[in-house]
């Protein structure tokens, strides 16, 4: 049990991203979106990367993606690392690109590490890690 | 605007590579012994004094794990230097080339006439802690589990393998060919030449990559020092000029909608270069890339167009060793010699000097004359990586 205490690193809630772990508590996947050039804007921050504009509206996405790469995890390694994901190994980092363009790096996770593919279709999931934090993951689509 | 020809490397120091601290009980060396090291062997090669730097410019690449904000003054202070322009390399490991450019701009603008670009690091000695993460990592990588870069280049290099068909015996002929050049340089750390099967059938790290394709950490410091072409036709060692350069920081290749992992910003930044230096493709003698992962080099190599993207077929035909149609990483590369952090990508500029100084010994290009150096580093959010320098050098102005 003592190894299940050791608690995973927690994103900082900034204030620019609050809105975005708000939704995510509702299992709801928002970006910001540039109301003057219509630039999907990822990760959250205060002014458009394309135009500078500070229009930035939060914009629900569809959840659904494909795996642009991935890896995966089979030992905790460097000195930044949390022991706390030794508990999950094997596990999957993946870059995914959403239908809408933008490209995250989540787990794929609600399937073998062997059945990850580059080109699969993924659709968001939620997991909680704190009382504020639930964590954008994704899994095999099935449509 | 250029910078061609109006400035020159004149002195270049580097220090044994070693992993001091790495075992229980071993002698230790602390940063600041490698960089007092490390200088008095670049002003005895260019036949300077320390008094000769006051008043004239200091650049310091800033090591990953010090996160002490004012460490150029801090080196300053170490050395005894009291600089008329001190220079803060923040593009961390392309500090060094970054500095190049910077430092030729003051030269070229008469402030300064003599500069020292210098870094250390005692990863095995020292222990700073864990350094501070960049927001964007702390925020919505690190909770995923992410192991540091190895995680990011391995999906590089899976994405590649991928869209491209590139197999470990397209990657792996550059890692023979820089262990090659490594057993030919008596300053190299693994030495002992390997063969392909050895490249392919090295431990998996963070599949797809594997240990022979990583870089090797190390305890060491690298300088050198630069000067305006008059001060430089007076001292000790035959100039090495630069001729161009070109930095891009932030390109904006990665995590956009749409963008291209597998491209980099030493793509813009080597066309600016090369440009500026007035040289083809096929004027470069050598090139000298920065290599924390085997897939970086083998980007670079399509990013600065000697061959397109894809082009499995170059890869095949072209011979990469001293002798052959494209010589790269002639010295072994920081995988090979070792990478003391930030301080690690300086040993591409020293390498490019010797040989342009035709000091390169057994590994000697022969007619070497143009040679193209890069730096890189960080590696931000969604992105490969995210600040990018390439300098050309040249032995004649």
């Amino acid at each position: 049990m003592a190894e299940l205490d050791i608690r995973k690193p927690l994103p900082g809630i900034t204030t620019e991203a609050k809105p975005f772990w708000d939704a995510a508590a509702q299992q709801k996947l928002v970006m910001q979106r540039c109301h003057d050039c219509r630039a999907w804007v990822w990760t959250p921050r205060p002014s458009c990367f394309e135009c500078g504009s500070d229009r930035l509206e939060w914009t629900p996405m569809s959840g659904k993606g494909e795996v642009y790469s991935f890896t995966v995890i089979r030992q905790v390694a460097g000195r930044a690392a949390s022991k706390a994901f030794e508990r999950d190994i094997p596990y999957v980092i993946a870059w995914v690109d959403l239908d809408e363009g933008p490209r995250m790096i989540t787990n794929i996770v609600g399937c073998a590490v062997e059945d990850v593919k580059l080109g699969m279709k993924v659709s968001v999931v939620f997991e909680q890690q704190s009382a504020e934090i639930w964590l954008p993951k994704f899994k095999l689509s099935l449509t | 605007m250029t910078i061609r020809g109006k400035a020159a490397i004149v002195g270049i120091g580097e220090t044994p590579t070693d992993r001091l601290g790495s075992k229980p009980g071993e002698s230790r060396k602390s940063s600041a012994e490698y960089l007092a090291w490390t200088m008095r062997l670049a002003l005895e090669d260019a036949g300077l004094n320390l008094k000769d730097l006051n008043g004239q410019g200091l650049g310091v690449t800033i090591p990953t794990a010090y996160p002490q904000p004012f460490w150029p003054e801090e080196v300053a202070e170490i050395l005894g230097i009291t600089p008329g322009m001190l220079f803060s390399g923040g593009t961390g490991g392309a500090g060094s080339v970054s500095l190049l450019g910077q430092m030729s701009a003051a030269i070229n603008s008469s402030m300064i006439d003599l500069a020292m670009c210098i870094g250390a690091a005692a990863p095995f000695s020292e222990y700073f802690g864990g350094g501070i993460q960049p927001g964007d990592m702390r925020d919505w990588e690190i909770p995923y589990g992410t192991m540091g870069p190895n995680s990011k280049i391995a999906m590089v290099m899976r994405r590649h393998m991928h869209e491209y068909g590139t197999t470990l015996d397209h990657l792996g002929k550059i890692a023979v060919a820089g262990r090659y050049h490594a057993s030919l340089n008596p300053a190299a750390y693994l030495r002992k030449p390997i063969t392909i099967d050895d490249y392919k059938n090295s431990r998996l790290v963070a599949d797809p990559v594997r240990l022979l394709d990583c870089v090797l950490p190390a305890n060491g410091g690298k300088a050198y020092i630069l000067a305006s072409p008059e001060r430089a036709k007076k001292l000790r060692k035959r100039p090495v000029y630069l001729k161009g350069f070109g930095e891009r920081s932030n390109p904006s290749y990665g995590a956009r909608a749409g963008s291209d992992a597998l491209v980099m910003g030493v793509k813009d930044a080597g066309k600016v270069a090369m440009e500026m230096a007035g040289a083809k493709h096929s004027d470069i003698n050598f090139l000298q890339l920065y290599d924390d992962y085997i897939i970086v080099v083998y980007l670079q190599i399509e990013d600065l167009g000697f061959c397109a993207k894809g082009d499995l077929g170059y890869f095949e035909r072209i011979d990469f060793t001293f002798k052959g149609q494209l010589p790269i990483q002639t010295g072994g590369g920081m995988i090979n010699c070792g990478q003391p952090s930030t301080a690690g990508g300086t040993l591409h500029i020293l390498e490019g000097v010797r040989q342009l100084r035709a000091e390169g010994g057994d590994r000697q290009v022969p007619n070497a004359k143009i040679g193209l150096v890069s730096g890189l580093g960080v590696l931000p959010y969604g992105k490969n990586l995210g600040c990018c320098a390439v300098a050309v050098l040249g032995n004649e102005a």
